[in-house]
Formats: structure tokens, sequence, C-alpha cells
């Protein structure tokens, strides 16, 4: 493979590596890496991978940047918000490095599509946000055989390894289902250190970098786990399961299932999956506003009611069965949170306590900011 | 008494109100039934997130490591490696997260 003299001088420190070298740089030229999801993960795995030389990148991100993506998806930046992020990903990626190409794949990956997609590639990086997305992915790459570069992130806490390597485990070795909805709080949910993903993602992208390069020891067979309030990183062992339905000896999944069904919801960072009874916010403000006799109950956490909140009644969720005592039951009440997650689960745990008249503010404070109150803010 | 080390993922603890690592007492063997058996008496909101309810087997999405080992296949009545049972090592309960 040739490279130009601009090319040299940019590849310079590769190239006088023994690691690397002429060799190495042109397997990284001839790579083709594809990245799923252009946020907390995929921005420092694409900008890094873009930097490195790897010659094809591919990018899929159905979303659009927002403001409340600027505190970890280093990528995108304030003008870009509301732009597609694969265009905004391509437009950076190009301005790092005009030597590569970049596939931009502006839509959700399915089981219709992940196939097709992934079979172009011979690297998957995996910086989704949902169990159903890294279930499909984990089990598109063992079907056509791309190792899958995998890692995850939850407030100061993540996760690392590599999957579907021959004779190495497969995400669902690890973690043979998911957990139910709700239990598990997304990163919107729950929030997130905006520097893990960044720590996470460096760590994807050099085990993509030695995977092109056929050099070292990968996170196969290992499950890293990374502590960033504590700065302590514990190796886990990892064996495949003869057992795994995917990769297992015996398997039993040979092409790509409903992965939304499996998971039991849309998507863990859209949905609860608990069907209880919801007030729309324009609903509410009706009623509040005609002087209906309703409690409000806010079961968020203490220092997200100092951010915002629309009075009523605060019992954070986890101190509800212990505090059940001060709702009385015939009252109405409509319980609220963020986004409507949690406050879901409490409407359930209070109408499996006998609550009857109790309902779930719908899309949470966040949408009574955005549809009723525009002078609150959003978080 | 014996005070066993025990590190739980970020959303467990949130649940259970602690923070960093949590020890728990236990008398006799120590054992993956005998902490988790302590660790839902001192922190019942536990109850059901790592073994299931009635039958108290792991769940699918949570898995057991001490010592960088994976003990999550083992019998819940397997004794615990030493530098566990001894305390000088946690008993690691490590769950999975999509966050990205």
């Amino acid at each position: 493979m040739n490279f130009s003299n601009e090319e040299i001088l940019r590849y310079s420190r590769h190239l006088i590596m023994p690691e690397v070298a002429l060799a190495g740089q042109a397997r990284l030229k001839a790579a083709r890496v594809l990245c799923i999801g252009a946020g907390g993960l995929g921005s420092p795995v694409a900008l890094y991978l873009a930097a490195a030389g790897v010659g094809t990148l591919g990018i899929v991100d159905f979303d659009v940047v927002d403001s409340t993506n600027l505190q970890r998806q280093i990528i995108h930046s304030t003008a870009d918000v509301d732009r597609p992020k694969v265009e905004s990903a391509a437009e950076r990626l190009h301005g790092i490095n005009p030597y590569i190409t970049v596939r931009t794949f502006d839509t959700q990956l399915t089981s219709d599509n992940a196939l097709g997609i992934i079979r172009e590639f011979d690297i998957v990086v995996d910086g989704s946000d949902n169990f159903a997305t890294r279930y499909l992915v984990n089990d598109a790459c063992v079907l056509e055989g791309k190792p899958y570069v995998y890692a995850s992130v939850y407030r100061f806490e993540g996760q690392a390894s590599v999957f579907a390597t021959a004779g190495g485990p497969c995400y669902r070795c690890l973690y043979p289902e998911p957990p139910p909805p709700g239990m598990v709080p997304s990163c919107a949910e729950g929030g997130v250190l905006g520097v893990l993903p960044g720590l996470l993602g460096v760590i994807q992208a050099t085990e993509a970098i030695k995977l092109v390069l056929r050099t070292g020891d990968t996170l196969a067979g290992r499950l890293l786990l990374v502590d960033a309030l504590s700065m302590r990183f514990s190796e886990l062992k990892l064996s495949r399961s003869p057992d795994c339905p995917v990769c297992g000896d015996h398997p039993t999944v040979h092409e790509l299932i409903d992965y939304e069904e499996f998971c039991g919801v849309r998507g863990e960072e859209h949905d609860d999956g608990l069907s209880v009874p919801e007030i729309g916010p324009a609903e509410l403000k009706r009623l509040l506003d005609s002087g209906e006799d309703l409690l409000l109950l806010d079961v968020r956490e203490p220092h997200e009611r100092e951010i915002v909140h629309i009075g009523g009644h605060f019992i954070p969720l986890g101190d509800l069965p212990e505090r059940i005592h001060e709702l009385n039951s015939a009252h109405q009440i409509v319980a609220y949170c963020k986004s409507g997650v949690r406050s879901a689960r409490a409407v359930e745990f209070l109408r499996s306590a006998g609550f009857r008249r109790v309902r779930n503010l719908r899309g949470g404070i966040n949408a009574w900011a955005e549809l009723v109150d525009p002078s609150l803010p959003r978080y | 008494m014996i005070r066993i080390r025990v590190q739980l993922p970020a959303h467990l603890r949130t649940l259970a109100h602690v923070a960093g690592e949590i020890t728990v007492q236990i008398d006799g063997t120590v054992t993956q039934r005998s902490v988790l058996d302590a660790l839902e008496v001192n922190y019942p909101t536990l109850r059901g997130t790592i073994r299931d309810h009635i039958t108290h087997r792991r769940r699918a999405f949570v898995r057991f490591f001490a010592c960088g080992e994976d003990l999550s296949l083992e019998s819940p009545d397997t004794p615990l490696p030493e530098p566990v049972a001894t305390g000088r090592e946690p008993f690691l309960v490590v769950g999975a997260i999509a966050g990205g």
C-alpha cells in the first residue's frame, strides 16, 4: 500500500514504532471499522481511529445532536445541535484526517439491516446505549464472525471487553439475558461522568487498533471493570459458555431475532416497559388550573429537586416503601420524576399497595418544562 | 463471625442506600448463599435484584467474581476462596449496564 509524503509525515510516530511500522500502518489504512453510535463512547473511538489512520470508518447513528450530549460526546460541538450525529461526526473526522473514508449510516441498526452493514466491515465497536442494540450487535458479530469491541458505562463505572473472537466468549456468554425493563437505569436517567465514556472509548479504540495490527493481548476472555471514583481497574476472567445460544456448542440462534421483544421494551432509554395509568403534562395543567384536589408526588433524588421542581410532596423512590404512610390512598396522586421512568415504578408500587387513584406524569418534569412551562430548565 | 467484603454495581448501591464497598457478617462457612442471604437480610431492597425472589437462583444479567475468577457457575454452597472468606479480597457482584 502506498502512502503519500504527507501521510508518511502524519503517521511518523506510528511508523517509527517497530510494533506498527509501515506494515502496521498499511493494515490500519486497509482496515474497515464500524462504530455503532456517535455518542459518548463512539466519539473518542471514532476520533482516535480516524487520527490513527483507519482507512474506512463506518458510523451508524439515527439520532441528532442534543444539548445534553455535549457534556461527553466530544465529536460534536455546540453549533452541531439538531444536526444528524453522523453528519456532524463525519465532518469532524474529515477535519482530523482527510486521508480516510467515512461511511455514514443515518439509520437505526435493526435486525433487518445489521448483517448487511456489519458484513462490509472487519471489526465492530459498540458504543450503543441500550440493551436491545447490544444483543443485536453481539449476535450479528457472532453470525458474521466479526470481533465485537464492547464497552458500557454508568455513572462512575465502566466495563470493557472484546467478544466474538475465535474461541472466545460473546456478550451472551457474560449476560445471557438482559435485565427487566427499568431495573438498571440508563445514563439518561441515572447520569454518567462526562469523561468516563472517554476513558472507556479510548480503551475500545486501543483494542480495535490492536486487532487490526494483530499485536498484543486483547481483552478477549477478560472483562475490564473501571471505577473512576476510586480510579481502580479490575480484570476478571471470562470463558465461552458451551451453553450459549449464539456461540455455544449447540447454538439455537441462527439468525437475528426481535431484540426489542427479547429485551421487553423499545430500548431502555425510551421506555420503562411498565404499563401504568398516565397523565400528560397538558391534562395535568388543566386539572391543576381547575382546582382539582390532586397531590403531586416527586419521587426523584434531593439533588435533582434542587435543579427544578413543580412542588408537591417529596419522597425519593427508594424511600417510598418506608414512607408510604405519608400518603392517603383515597387521594388523587400524580407521581413525577425526570422523564417518567422512576415515577412509573412508583405508580406500580403504590397500585400494588392498594392506591387506585394514582397516575404517572408522562415524560416527567422534562416534558412539563417543554410543553407547559418553558421557563423551567430541562436536564 | 467473619466480616466479608462485598462490592455491588452502582444501581444496586443506590437501591441499598450505600456508598462504596460494604461488609456483611457471616457465621459459619462462607459461600455465595451465605453471603447473599446476609446481604438480603441487611439490605432487604436488594431482594429479587441479584437472585430470583422465589428460586434464589442468580439472575442471568448478574455475575459473581472473586480474586479475578468467575464464580457464577459454581454451586451456591461451594465455599468461597480463602482470600474472600478472610476478608482480604471482596466478593464482586457485577451487573449488566448498557450506557454509551
